[in-house]
């Protein structure tokens, strides 16, 4: 396929995402239905166009069409055809025109499942959502754009960057980006909103799905990032508190905050202000973490090329659509009628408390990321935040989150009985307490905080069970009865009692992880072994290998416990021979939830290899524990029906008298 | 409680927890900053041994040494001073001689370095910025060069 | 053509998408914000009902619930008559029909003439590896042959049309080993062994090696006649401090080339660079180099100078019989700082008037004027 149809549709997108901008947003305005049906096919072309113009770009890489620079730049003949197709997204062009595909195939959805919403709400979404979408093309057009062409083409391409040159990269980015990108949907309706004058709690209920969708895959993006790294990178971390790591934590935190905060506001019509604002939050933050990999102003392994007027463009972009979101907010804010009040014990008020840890813990990564900048340009003193600070800070915030979390669904709505509640939970914290005894018992002299860490965790699983029982009634109603009410109880409250529980699990995972992981760095001959985490490894062989564009240094490893052989591992440095640029492949071996993870450092001068082992137990959870938080997002976003808060009375009820106490309906 | 002693309650909670992570906000970053430095840094203002730093300049041609299997010497020059480290582990792929390094570390008394963690660019045409712009102050390169 | 079909088609689309809602047979009164607001509330209430019927919430709660959406219901009864939704205005659907026929073909097109490269053809790599190579397609032909000779490491065709390539595109590791592998299999002669040297010569950042010495020894060893080889080898005597040598060569490739050589110019430059008599044809400056040269900076007026004075120099080293020439070849020197040069001048200008006695007054004269002493 000709690069210049690709190039004539991405200008086409910028024509047609400028029409968007402005044809339904004028529709909304004076009222006229015509117009603000054109936002609706508009954004349909333009999804269409952008997807062209991606597909045209996918098409040059797969055929190594060489008269394309960006092709030229990072692709190269030899490589399989998987990472020719994503070494497209594999750079800083390719990567922000997936960031425009993604923005138009969202606000393509709205335009096709938003039947439902108001006419003008779903215009005015339309054009929020048609003005990103114009600035990034613009960007893209004018400072990166894929599709300049080379003349005369050269024979082979400089080969994509070897650490993305993985199956991760496949999976990684799209996902990252559905996440990051989703949360323009949830931006473009609070702007909308805004510009309405009105928001109520029908307007939550439309936001949530989106806001949910995007919450999933952005939590599945970081956990793929981090297993990504985990493995690719030989250094046995899984998260390093990398600047662009902390740009994808930032809108998390907020985006989980905002779906908790979204379900108050469409049952109780409160926290319609909050509400609001953080959807704003969220997409603004995952602009500043667009800003931060794409301008090159902090270290990190996403930088791909420095460009300054890049920098300055989405810096414009950034003020352009924070500053003038923020501004919005800060002038209709005041307008909006205040909702439905609460007792600070009180579903509500836990989830106020939620959205605070929550959002203190994004600006605490803000700052973080931030400061170094900040104190340099004031001083010029160069300074690293690392590990230490974030650990510190979102660890102590996110501790009371975890254990506030199974209280919240146990409490009433409008006014809880937090004793109530309390005692609900009383087998999960004996489960709990158990847990935390097993596990000081089984490490013996480990950390201290270890056990009560995994009892946490142990709480925040069961409590999440505890929830889902306690709503059917069993125990207090004919088992018979309990099950029908199970099978009845909306998809969305096994939804969330799932992503609970998988907030737990990854808990667990971090926790045995940190506190229990044993590192060995040794040198290793040929026939030499060296012990880790109680497995004693040795070093079979050393072989090389020749893969189709790389030259490996394989090491088979064998695995024994108490002399038992185990299998083998192997673990290689790889050297890509088109840049001349060595990559580690660890070696990783999973037994249950726990891994062994080998990686080659040098040979040695004397003969043999630097190794470094780990022993990583129940490190497979935190990823686990991801999966099923993002699966419990999925479960919730299946639920169809409409949920509605049950504000308990304001004066008790005598009841229990019928043998059902009240549970409340989510 | 009257709706508006309600809204006041919940919002002084909300003041309260906000007070206490900005507590542990500063606290935190008055604790755990480090200062990247550079040899001709560290030679100038006689850093204190002992203080955690972040170094970064190139590795000294010819000047790596695996004294076992995983104890590396090394030099670290900016051009205007240099600086030993030693570092024990795995060195990064794509750390080499000639090329910008970041160790991160603490000062010895002897005026050498003990790094705990060494960290090289991630491909062959980035610099670390640090590196690149201490690198600059000592004119040993200069932007459009490419990278040394 | 296709090209422009297609994008003709893409245009057409997009105009589309503005033009089919906007005609007036499609006139759907879209949702009013009440109306949906309402939907959500009727919505909320059913499912409190249902929830109420299987015992999930209790009564008492129901009830609460139920007063609340019913406030929600109300409220946003009360605002559906507010807002009333039109259907196209026909002012405004001729403007955006207007629009969107101008502004998306000229917004596109204008940008994308300036920024697209429409006569550019796809160049997928394996189109351009299989059958007749594009003559122009260097690369591709390169590739095509290292194909070839990887499959045929032993023809030394290959590597003879491959070698002057590589040199030409700066691959100079490759061009050495093409060449060398062209004469381990045809044997040597004068091409291919100055091909060799040149490579390593260049390799080396313009220094004659031993190897490239030894090739270009071998060139000539084939052809004694052959004036790379010839001048690369003064080259090597120049870098070995043998300029004598160097001159001896280079003055008998001057005096052996035709007089539209094309290394003449070259030649010329060396000579003067080791001070050697050059024989030449000559110019002075034109008037369109003294205008030039009032335009330049100091640095670059002052090269200028020096390039004029050293071609009056080969000039006058090829066709010694002009005395102002000289004189104004010693001047020159002298101002350019150049004593030395300048004493040289004058000593050349001496034997070559050494018969004539009025000349050579005026040389002394001027050379003590100078102070370039006797």
């Amino acid at each position: 396929m000709n690069p210049e149809i690709g190039h004539y549709a991405l200008v086409l997108s910028l024509a047609v995402a400028l029409l968007m901008t402005v044809i339904p947003a004028w529709g909304a305005r004076t009222g006229d239905a015509a117009l603000m049906r054109v936002g609706s096919t508009l954004a349909l072309v333009l999804a269409g166009f952008v997807g062209l113009s991606f597909a045209t770009l996918v098409v040059a890489y797969v055929q190594s069409d060489f008269s394309v620079l960006n092709v030229v730049e990072n692709s190269h003949s030899a490589k399989p055809l998987l990472y020719r197709i994503t070494g497209t997204w594999g750079n800083h062009e390719g990567s922000m025109l997936l960031w425009v595909l993604v923005l138009a195939i969202f606000a393509a959805l709205v335009a096709l499942f938003g039947a439902n919403l108001p006419a003008r709400l779903k215009a005015n979404v339309l054009a929020v959502q048609g003005s990103v979408a114009t600035a990034f093309l613009l960007f893209i057009l004018f400072t990166s754009n894929p599709f300049t062409r080379v003349i005369p083409p050269p024979a082979e391409g400089q080969d994509l960057n070897p650490i993305l040159q993985d199956i991760g990269l496949a999976i990684h980015p799209p996902l990252l980006y559905l996440g990051y990108v989703g949360f323009s949907i949830t931006f473009a309706f609070a702007v909308a909103a805004l510009i309405e004058g009105r928001i109520d709690a029908a307007w939550a209920r439309w936001v949530r799905p989106w806001a949910l969708t995007a919450w999933a895959f952005l939590t599945l993006g970081i956990a793929m990032g981090s297993y990504w790294a985990y493995y690719e990178l030989g250094w046995g971390g899984w998260w390093f508190w990398d600047p662009v790591e902390n740009a994808s934590l930032m809108p998390w935190f907020a985006g989980t905050a905002l779906i908790h905060s979204a379900v108050v506001m469409e049952k109780r019509d409160a926290l319609k202000v909050w509400t609001v604002l953080l959807a704003i939050l969220a997409f603004s933050l995952s602009l500043l973490g667009t800003f931060l990999v794409r301008s090159g102003v902090l270290t990190s392994v996403h930088t791909f090329a420095t460009d300054p007027t890049r920098g300055v463009f989405i810096l414009a972009i950034l003020v352009f659509f924070i500053g003038g979101s923020l501004a919005l907010y800060a002038l209709r804010a005041p307008m909006l009628r205040q909702g439905g009040i609460f007792a600070p014990v009180s579903r509500e008020g836990a989830l106020v408390l939620n959205n605070l840890l929550l959002t203190a813990a994004s600006a605490a990564v803000l700052v973080g990321t931030l400061y170094p900048l900040a104190l340099e340009a004031y001083n010029g003193a160069k300074i690293t935040v690392g590990p230490p600070y974030f650990n510190l800070t979102v660890g102590a915030l996110m501790l009371p989150v975890a254990f506030a979390m199974p209280f919240g669904p146990l409490l009433a709505w409008k006014r809880g009985d937090l004793a109530g509640a309390a005692q609900r939970l009383m087998a999960a914290f004996g489960a709990a307490i158990v847990i935390a005894a097993l596990a000081a018992y089984a490490q013996g002299g480990g950390p201290v905080l270890a056990p009560f860490g995994m009892g946490l965790a142990a709480f925040v699983v069961i409590g999440a069970m505890a929830e889902v029982i306690e709503r059917a009634g069993f125990g207090r109603v004919p088992r018979a009865t309990a099950f029908a009410r199970l099978r009845g109880l909306p998809r969305s409250v096994f939804g969330g009692a799932l992503a609970h529980a998988g907030v737990g699990v990854c808990l667990f995972g971090i926790i045995a992880e940190t506190s229990w992981n044993a590192e060995r760095i040794a040198g290793v001959k040929v026939g030499g072994s060296f012990e880790v985490g109680g497995y004693e490894l040795t070093l079979d062989r050393l072989e090389p290998r020749n893969g189709p564009n790389y030259r490996d240094l394989v090491g088979v490893f064998t695995v024994r416990q108490g002399g038992v052989e185990m299998g083998t591992i192997e673990s290689a440095k790889r050297l890509f021979t088109a840049r001349n640029m060595p990559t580690t492949e660890s070696g990783i071996r999973t037994m249950w939830f726990s891994q062994l993870y080998v990686s080659l450092g040098d040979e040695l001068p004397g003969g043999g290899v630097g190794v470094r082992a780990y022993w990583k137990p129940f490190v497979t959870l935190i990823w686990i524990g991801s999966l099923i938080m993002a699966l419990g997002g999925a479960l919730s976003l299946s639920d169809r029906r409409l949920r509605v808060g049950a504000p308990k009375p304001a004066k008790k009820p005598k009841a229990k008298a019928d043998g059902a106490s009240p549970v409340p309906a989510e | 409680m009257t709706r508006k002693g309600r809204r006041l309650l919940v919002i002084s909670c909300a003041a309260g927890v906000l007070f206490v992570a900005a507590g542990l906000v500063l606290f935190a970053l008055n604790d755990t900053i480090v200062f990247f430095r550079s040899p001709s840094e560290i030679a100038a203002e006689g850093t204190r041994p002992g203080t955690r730093l972040r170094l970064g300049g190139l590795v000294k041609d010819g000047s790596v040494q695996h004294t076992d299997g995983t104890h590396v010497r090394f030099v670290v020059t900016d051009g205007g001073a240099d600086m030993g480290v030693t570092y024990v582990g795995l060195l990064p792929d794509l750390f080499r001689e000639g090329q910008g390094v970041i160790a991160e570390g603490v000062l010895a008394p002897d005026g050498s370095f003990t790094a705990d963690s060494v960290l090289a660019k991630h491909d062959e045409t980035y610099m670390p910025k640090e590196v690149a712009d201490a690198l600059k102050k000592q004119g040993v390169w200069k932007e459009g060069e490419g990278t040394p | 053509m296709l090209l422009w079909i297609a994008f003709s088609l893409m245009t057409g689309a997009a105009i589309l998408a503005v033009l089919w809602p906007l005609r007036t047979g499609a006139a759907m009164p879209a949702a009013s914000t009440a109306e949906a607001d309402l939907a959500v509330y009727r919505d909320q209430l059913a499912e409190i009902e249902r929830d109420r019927a299987s015992g999930l919430i209790a009564p008492a709660e129901g009830e609460a619930a139920r007063t609340e959406v019913a406030r929600r219901i109300l409220r946003a009864s009360a605002e559906s008559g507010r807002e009333g939704a039109s259907f196209g205005d026909d002012r405004r659907r001729r403007i955006v029909a207007v629009v969107g026929l101008l502004g998306v073909p000229l917004l596109a097109g204008g940008l994308y003439l300036s920024l697209g490269s429409p006569l550019y053809p796809p160049q997928p790599l394996a189109q351009r590896l299989e059958g007749q190579p594009n003559p122009s397609d260097i690369a591709i032909l390169i590739r095509k042959v290292e194909t070839h000779l990887e499959a045929n490491p032993n023809d030394g065709r290959g590597y003879e049309v491959v070698a002057p390539i590589y040199a030409r595109i700066g691959r100079l590791d490759d061009a050495a080993r093409a060449w060398s592998n062209a004469i381990r299999l045809l044997g040597p002669n004068a091409q291919r062994e100055t091909g060799l040297g040149e490579a390593l010569t260049a390799q080396a950042g313009g220094v004659v090696t031993v190897e490239a010495k030894a090739a270009f020894q071998a060139a000539l060893a084939a052809d004694p006649n052959d004036p790379k080889a010839q001048y690369f080898l003064g080259l090597a005597a120049e870098q070995d401090g043998q300029t004598a040598e160097a001159a001896q060569r280079w003055s008998a490739l001057v005096a052996a080339s035709p007089p539209d050589a094309p290394w003449l110019g070259l030649l010329r430059e060396a000579l003067a660079r080791i001070g050697a008599p050059i024989p030449d044809a000559a110019s002075g400056p034109g008037a369109a180099d003294v205008a030039a040269a009032q335009s330049l900076t100091p640095e670059q007026r002052d090269a200028m100078v020096r390039g004029m004075v050293e071609r009056l120099e080969a000039r006058l080293a090829q066709e010694g019989g002009d005395i102002e020439g000289w004189l104004r070849l010693m001047r020159a020197w002298t101002v350019l700082g150049q004593q030395d040069k300048a004493k040289t001048a004058a000593g050349q200008a001496r034997t070559h008037f050494a018969s004539d006695s009025g000349a050579l007054g005026r040389i002394d004269a001027l050379a003590r004027e100078l102070g370039l002493g006797s």
